[in-house]
């Protein structure tokens, strides 16, 4: 029977009711994006980090992987240090430096990414080959760079490196042959990129002498061991920075700040609206219809019924505006996050607004929860209306 | 680098005791200064990385930096160098990163590039302009997201608001019953009712101003306390007070007599009896 009346009442009013569980939608719509925008950075920069299972990085002294052109010198003794450490499974230098090729009769910059190909966490291959260990010949580009040199799979390629400013001539060339076309992860979008064997482009980089690298990644064998291993080897080697992933996404959250409170303080009026709106609506229909519920109480409906009564209709409301919201929210996340993943110089791969489960059920409760208990106080005027004086003042 | 050249510190820095033999002097940003308790006539030790020797340099300035929202948010603490006093440090004589060029008063800044690049190897000439527009790029983005969210939130009151005074108005039918049983016409019952709607979203916008007024400033007390800087992070503009009133005054006014027609079309004893 209550549910029948519940419906009854809110079918009694359909402009009123879906304008009401549009509002609740709206806002239960933001609501659901914030919470995606508040976790979504942290979990889809973790995800890229850990995408080839590397889960420590080694950096020069003070600064993040990729922050600034810095570089770690002397890294073959560190290197075979890490290798020799028994639970590391993999250790995978990285140099980046700027090359060049001629494309026509002009000049066309890539980045280069000097790899082992034998343990290397930076790329992964969309067609043609891998390049195989010790291939110092070979060479793997991303889509941006193929189409803007127009290399296909086979291609012989002439990699300059150590352009003369004055000159724009190269201080050394190599000549390799394109393998494949890869996806380089933490690439900004378009970005136009090669990788090739890490020795060959530390031949191509600066300060070849000082056996440079700028990145270190470290896949631990055992999960567990990840803290143990970095601080290990940061002790072993002062002069190099070292982190787990869980550190990193810590400093990138402190970067992030300014989302985060974005989303709480958004998320946080998003809730409010829902709670203003159910209530008010809620005890305005409750004033209408003080009389029903006054005959209600005088031919012996309890309290507690009533009570039940007007809050199954704020269930209803905001149970029905919910799961508009949780539609509405995922269409506009997507819309949101097109115009965030445009910063320029961001890697692709990270997404502002992640949806996963937990996050649309932690909205969609949230909203419900709030919109019940907003039902509460109009619930309590129903229910404690005198019998007597309301349906004395309702026949006057 | 500028005249001055400008270092963000990567490394470590110590107050050293004073001396008095002649130092090069730098000048520090004032958040630096606080933070580490310097003051003018104090020495420190700079080095570039950590394992290379530190230099000693003398404090001849503590100046407050022009509020940049690009450097702003990441915190980053700044000195000011002479130029060959940073080279010297850095350990790479004649270099630098950028250079600023004044052109004669009415060259423009276009021609002047376009002329520098052609013999140019080396260096790439901008106007001012662009290197703004490329500079405020990710600032444009933050903007378009702020406007998209804005725009979440006008719909999300825009729903409120048509719930409230549908609502205000319906409440209204004994009223508009009596009014219309003792021969007042639907013209002016009409009038009243978005008369009063009118009213309600005036009022509703002024009270909305004022709490916009109280959120933005708490904003920029909050922010500017937490990044220590005088950047402005919430403005309230006039063409925004105006867009926000007249969008509620519309809505309210529209919602009105929206719903004002449905009772003036009613016939009054159904009026009475729905109200009763």
């Amino acid at each position: 029977m209550t549910w029948a009346l519940v419906v009854r009442s809110l079918v009694r009013h359909p402009v009123r009711t879906l304008l009401v569980i549009a509002g609740i939608a709206v806002a239960a719509a933001l609501l659901l994006d914030m919470v995606m925008l508040a976790g979504g950075m942290e979990r889809s920069f973790s995800r890229m980090l850990l995408s080839r299972g590397y889960q420590i990085r080694l950096s020069p002294k003070g600064t993040l992987p990729f922050d600034s052109e810095a570089m770690i010198p002397a890294i073959t003794p560190i290197l075979e240090d890490l290798r020799d450490d028994p639970d590391i499974e993999q250790v995978g230098p990285v140099l980046a430096t700027s090359l060049h090729v001629s494309v026509g009769d002009s000049l066309l910059t890539v980045v280069g990414y000097g790899v082992d190909p034998a343990a290397q966490g930076l790329y992964e291959l969309e067609s043609g080959t891998d390049l195989a260990p010790g291939d110092s010949t070979g060479l793997v580009v991303s889509e941006p760079a193929a189409a803007a040199a127009g290399w296909r799979l086979g291609d012989t390629v002439r990699l300059q490196g150590r352009l003369d400013p004055q000159s724009a001539r190269a201080a050394v060339e190599r000549v390799v042959v394109v393998r494949g076309v890869v996806r380089f992860l933490y690439d900004a979008r378009g970005q136009r990129s090669v990788g090739a064997d890490f020795r060959l482009v530390q031949s191509l980089g600066r300060q070849p002498d000082v056996d440079p690298a700028s990145m270190v990644m470290v896949k631990v064998r055992a999960d567990d061991r990840v803290d143990a291993v970095a601080e290990r080897i940061a002790a072993a080697h002062r002069t190099v920075e070292v982190n787990s992933v869980a550190a990193l996404v810590v400093q990138f959250r402190s970067r992030l700040v300014y989302f985060q409170q974005l989303s709480l303080i958004l998320a946080t009026i998003s809730l409010v609206v829902g709670v203003l709106l159910v209530g008010t609506i809620l005890t305005i229909t409750v004033s209408e219809r003080i009389g029903e519920f006054a005959v209600l109480r005088g031919i012996g409906v309890r309290r507690a019924r009533i009570v039940r009564l007007v809050m199954a209709e704020g269930a209803v409301l905001t149970g029905v505006g919910a799961i508009g919201g949780v539609v509405l929210g995922l269409v506009t996340a997507r819309y949101l996050d097109a115009i965030l993943t445009s910063f320029p110089g961001l890697p692709a791969a990270i997404s502002f607004f992640v949806p996963e489960r937990t996050a649309i059920a932690r909205a969609a409760i949230a909203v419900f929860v709030a919109g019940v208990a907003a039902s509460g106080y109009p619930a309590w005027l129903a229910a404690r209306a005198p019998i007597a004086e309301t349906l004395r003042a309702d026949a006057e | 680098m500028s005249p001055f050249g400008v270092l963000a510190l990567l490394s470590w820095l110590l107050p050293t005791a004073p001396t008095f033999q002649q130092l090069p002097g730098i000048a520090i940003e004032r958040r630096l200064a606080d933070r580490h308790g310097l003051s003018v006539g104090d020495t420190v030790l700079l080095t570039p990385k950590p394992d290379r020797p530190a230099a000693r340099y003398l404090v001849e300035a503590v100046y407050q930096p022009k509020a940049d929202p690009a450097t702003a948010l990441r915190g980053e603490y700044q000195i000011r160098f002479h130029l060959p006093e940073l080279a010297r440090l850095l350990d790479a004589p004649d270099r630098v990163d950028r250079i600023a060029v004044r052109g004669r008063p009415g060259v423009p800044p276009d021609s002047t590039a376009f002329r520098l690049n052609q013999p140019a190897f080396g260096y790439r000439a901008y106007p001012s302009e662009l290197i703004a527009a490329e500079s405020s790029r990710t600032f444009a983005v933050v903007s378009r997201f702020h406007r998209a969210i804005g725009v979440i939130s006008i719909v999300a009151s825009a729903v409120f608001l048509l719930c409230i005074m549908l609502l205000k108005v319906e409440e209204r039918r004994l009223d508009a019953a009596v009014m219309r049983l003792i021969g007042i016409s639907r013209a002016t019952v009409f009038r009243a009712f978005v008369l009063e709607a009118t009213f309600v979203a005036a009022v509703g916008s002024v009270l909305g101003v004022g709490l916009a007024a109280v959120a933005g400033a708490l904003t920029n007390w909050v922010y500017r306390r937490r990044f220590e800087t005088s950047l402005v992070f919430s403005h309230l503009s006039v063409e925004i007070v105006a867009f926000g009133v007249g969008l509620s005054l519309l809505l309210g006014v529209a919602v009105g007599a929206l719903a004002a027609r449905r009772l003036v079309t009613a016939r009054p004893l159904a009026l009475w009896r729905r109200a009763g």
